[in-house]
């Protein structure tokens, strides 16, 4: 058996210490360490944008991580969004826009459109094609996500609130 | 008392249900399943095209610590491979086998598994394989494959032909036309050759399977993201040697199918077995690598047609020859996709005479077979691409040509020379209304004056057919595709009465657990938070006998409505009853039975009467208590949808990239149930056919047989930034045959995206003579092909 580390990771608001191997990504032990399944994983390899996370306030690719790189960090996840019955602005978007489809990339997706509209609080749609360039969706071809963001950032700027 | 006005639910962009969970993060999707015990599988593939398997050393990895089990082919000693299902007159039995039997035929077929504690595990372990390999000449290029002397994939098959099938012109109504007569007639005869492309679903789930094995139960629990559950079970049980009553399917969350998830594969047999083996869950999880070699690959062929032209524009003949490149095996469709083709290509048009020959390929790559649209957009690339150069040789507009050739409204049912009956449309309607959204004359004058400004812009027009609705299980037995084509549904009134219905179609993606709740309410005229929808267990819902699910909604749906109607007819005998009134006085509407003409004082709800149905203390003599029923529908015919697309691009010329101005849609899919989710499946659909048009490719290497694109940075899905706004119209057109009226959509949207896009290209380009013959038209291509023109 390899060794392990431990580490802690701040996810969501709580610390939670875990025992991962250094060679373990963050993706993973997120997954599987802190069974929040809500972080998905398309490639692997940093081309999808499914494992999207934001790590001290930044948007990053859990998969490209490893977990020891994470130790002491700020971490959101898709389950930090909204609240309960409380849905996030941009959660509630993608669901009246029709802004998903299999929902796999969902996650990965409106972490990455909070963090668009938190930059960029009135985005165009083509400043939306551009910055969220780097999360993809196989279903939907992306129109319908475009009109979700824009949605949200013009309830977002209202409420005046972002994540 | 609710309103009729409020329990109308057809036609209502209904929220959907499936989103709650999946904008919280609480999908659950295979990956996401894992029952205590559960050991990790990973599979070894083959690194090399075509190799000889002379002996596997398994020792090193059995003995790391962790590992569980390594399975080699040996281990598959009395279990059976999974059939496939189209197997047409004169095909060669060419079945995918679980591990390569002695001889590995493509990069990434599997070779062995290893079961360990975790993935990691499983993955170091696969390093200590040591596989003796003999490296073999390969073929990876289909013309290649058919060449004398050619390396032979299966040598139990002769050669690399699988099959030649040929579409003589025979329709419902006899011999259809005279091929030769129409060339010898023709003032034109207009020649093409194409290479649609070899790409597919690519889902961004990969795929995934849990299998758990009860010992002392005797059931196998497979857990998996199949589109088709029920025959997997069927043929899952038939190949592991266990009773299929052993074996439940269950299937979570998909992230995106499309087809791929149609088929069969090895895995389902490796992980059930391994799962067999050790008595605990076994679960796999395919990476992105594999997903890219092993899942299946979709629509390559090398087509050449010739059309046969009067010169005013008159198409008198079609003649054709598809290669299908079928890869290394035949997967669970066969050669289904081309046989597709060569059945769709007279497409909208009164073609009279035509001849098609389909011939399956062997070559050393990942298996072709099912893949968003089976065929369909092939046959589209190849006919709109000879409409647009009969068009340019004729110097007739291309839109005016389409026009001149198209089947008329009135000349339903159709019966094509490709076998196919069209049960309904209209063309023209279709075709008028796309031109008039995209301004057509306007952008035509545009073009002109742009092209003087160095702007190199170009109209590009596909219309399309979509045979959906598989199928008549009859004309599928016919057709020799082993299964069936219907679809059954249980609905189940509660005694409180709210309803549960049952379907065996798999939900992935495209809101059928909405879009059937709708139905549901609409005909029992009741609130759609009063109906449930179970979907994915195989221990609970009926046997489905296709489930193309993007397709087959119109299918399932009927099947939701004809429950119903048994049920209301029930409810109707049992409150009349209890009303103490004629059956025939009494009648079902806005959720309540009620006695004709005293709907306020002799009236019971739905409720009342399901109450009263589980008491059972007054069922009428020949009927049973409680209040369910069960609808397996065969649909009496296809249904054919149809319509038009418009794409408007610029090209640069200097670079051959390929900027969006407009993209029209006019699609004609009979009644809509929810047209926010229609838009999106057509978005999807759009977004499918515009990736295998602009940049998706599996590009083997001829030197090597390797496939050059197996990660997403070499393998290019269409990005935000790939994709322009779609502006969509309707036309309905109710299919006249199917109840409700609905016809299948979930695919046609890639049906006429990459002649479009070609067209348009081509149109940009005219000036150099640029032909866009071949899929994708990558930036590079199109340089290059501008290049050669002098451009």
């Amino acid at each position: 058996m390899a060794e392990t580390m431990s580490v802690v990771l701040n996810v969501n608001g709580s610390g939670r210490a875990v025992s991962v191997e250094p060679r373990k990504t963050l993706a993973d032990a997120i997954r599987e360490d802190l069974g929040l399944t809500g972080t998905h994983l398309g490639c692997e390899h940093g081309v999808c944008g499914a494992c999207t996370i934001l790590l001290d306030g930044e948007v990053v690719r859990s998969c490209l991580l490893l977990a020891v790189q994470a130790d002491g960090a700020e971490i959101t996840t898709i389950e930090g969004i909204g609240a309960g019955d409380d849905l996030h602005p941009m959660q509630q978007a993608f669901s009246e826009y029709h802004g998903l489809q299999c929902g796999f990339c969902t996650p990965g997706m409106i972490l990455a459109g909070i963090d668009v509209v938190s930059r960029n609080p009135d985005p165009t749609p083509q400043e939306i094609r551009e910055e969220m360039g780097g999360n993809i969706c196989r279903c939907t071809g992306y129109q319908k996500i475009v009109e979700s963001v824009q949605a949200a950032a013009a309830v977002m700027s209202t409420e005046g609130g972002s994540a | 008392m609710t309103t009729t006005q409020e329990t109308r639910w057809i036609g209502v962009s209904a929220p959907r249900r499936e989103d709650a969970p999946l904008i919280r993060g609480r999908g659950r999707y295979i990956a996401d399943i894992e029952p205590a015990g559960t050991v990790h599988m990973a599979i070894l593939r083959s690194p090399y095209a075509h190799a000889r398997i002379n002996g596997i050393d398994t020792a090193a990895a059995e003995a790391l610590d962790g590992v569980h089990c390594v399975l080699t082919a040996a281990d598959l000693e009395g279990i059976g491979d999974f059939p496939t299902i189209w197997r047409l007159p004169g095909q060669k039995e060419s079945n995918t086998p679980a591990l390569a039997p002695g001889k590995a035929r493509y990069v990434g077929e599997p070779v062995a598994a290893v079961v360990a504690d975790s993935r990691y595990m499983a993955e170091d372990a696969l390093d200590l394989l040591d596989v003796d390999y003999e490296i073999l000449d390969h073929v990876v290029d289909v013309e290649a494959a058919l060449a004398d002397g050619a390396p032979v994939i299966n040598e139990d098959l002769g050669d690399n032909t699988i099959i030649e099938y040929t579409f003589p012109g025979i329709n419902a109504l006899g011999v259809a036309g005279d091929i030769e007569g129409a060339f010898e007639e023709a003032d034109e005869i207009v020649s093409g050759r194409f290479k649609v492309g070899r790409y597919s679903g690519v889902a961004l789930e990969t795929r995934g399977l849990v299998a758990d094995w009860d010992d002392l139960r005797q059931t196998l629990t497979l857990h998996s993201g199949s589109q088709v559950a029920s025959l997997l079970r069927t043929e899952l049980a038939a190949a592991l040697g266990i009773p299929e009553t052993s074996v439940r399917i269950l299937t979570p969350n998909i992230g995106g199918a499309f087809g791929n998830q149609w088929d069969r594969y090895p895995e389902d047999i490796l992980v059930s077995l391994a799962s067999m083996k050790l008595g605990r869950p076994v679960k796999w999880i395919e990476d992105r690598r594999e997903a890219l070699q092993a899942t299946v690959h979709g629509r390559e062929q090398l087509q050449e047609w010739q059309l046969a032209a009067s010169s005013d524009g008159t198409v008198l003949g079609l003649k054709g020859r598809v290669l299908s490149d079928q890869g290394a095996h035949l997967h669970s469709v066969g050669i289904g996709p081309a046989w597709v083709t060569g059945a769709a290509a007279v497409n909208q048009y009164k073609i009279a005479n035509y001849h098609c020959d389909v011939v399956g390929v062997a070559t050393n790559k990942t298996p072709n077979s099912t893949f968003r649209g089976f065929g369909g957009p092939e046959a589209m690339f190849g006919i709109e691409r000879m409409m647009d150069k009969t068009a340019r040789r004729l110097g007739i507009d291309p839109a005016e040509l389409r026009r001149r050739n198209m089947i008329q409204a009135d000349e339903f049912p159709y019966f094509s020379p490709g076998g196919a009956v069209y049960d309904s449309g209209n063309y023209p309607a279709a075709l008028a209304k796309a031109l008039e959204a995209v301004e057509y004359d306007k952008v035509r004058e545009e073009q002109q004056s742009l092209r003087d400004q160095g702007v190199y812009r170009g109209i590009g027009i596909a219309s399309y057919i979509h045979v959906s609705g598989f199928g008549p299980s009859a004309i599928l037995g016919i057709l020799d595709y082993y299964t069936g084509g219907y679809e059954g549904s249980t609905v189940k009134i509660d005694p409180h009465g709210r309803a549960t219905l049952y379907t065996g179609m798999i939900p992935m993606g495209q809101g059928t657990e909405t879009t059937l709740a709708q139905v549901a309410a609409d005909h029992l005229e009741i609130d759609i938070a009063n109906v449930r929808v179970v979907w994915g267990d195989t221990d609970q819902t009926p046997y489905t006998g296709f489930g193309s699910a993007g397709s087959r909604s119109n299918v399932a749906a009927v099947a939701v409505i004809k429950a119903i109607e048994q049920i209301k007819a029930k409810a109707v005998r049992i409150g009349a009853g209890l009303l103490e009134a004629d059956p025939d006085d009494v009648a079902y509407a806005d959720g309540r039975i009620s006695v004709k003409g005293a709907e306020e004082m002799r009236s019971l709800t739905l409720a009342d009467v399901a109450q009263q149905a589980y008491w059972a203390h007054k069922i009428p003599e020949g009927d049973q208590p409680t209040l369910e029923a069960t609808y397996v529908y065969d649909p009496a015919n296809f249904t054919t949808a149809c319509g038009t697309h418009v794409a408007v691009v610029d090209v640069d010329i200097d670079t051959g990239k390929i900027d969006w101005v407009k993209y029209v849609v006019v699609d004609d899919a009979g009644t809509i149930i929810n047209p926010l989710l229609v838009e999106g499946q057509i978005h999807g659909a759009l977004s499918n056919g515009l990736g295998g048009a602009m940049l998706e490719e599996f590009v083997y290497d001829e030197e090597t047989g390797q496939l050059l694109s197996s990660t997403l940075m070499d393998y290019l899905v269409p990005s935000f930034t790939d994709l322009p706004d779609f502006e969509i119209h309707h036309l309905v057109t109710p299919s006249p045959h199917t109840e409700g009226g609905f016809k299948g959509m979930g695919e046609a949207g890639c049906f006429p995206a990459a002649p479009a896009l070609a067209n348009a290209v081509a149109d940009a380009l005219s000036h150099l003579g640029v032909e866009v013959d071949q899929t994708p038209v990558t930036p590079s291509r199109l340089w290059s092909l501008i290049d050669q023109a002098g451009g």
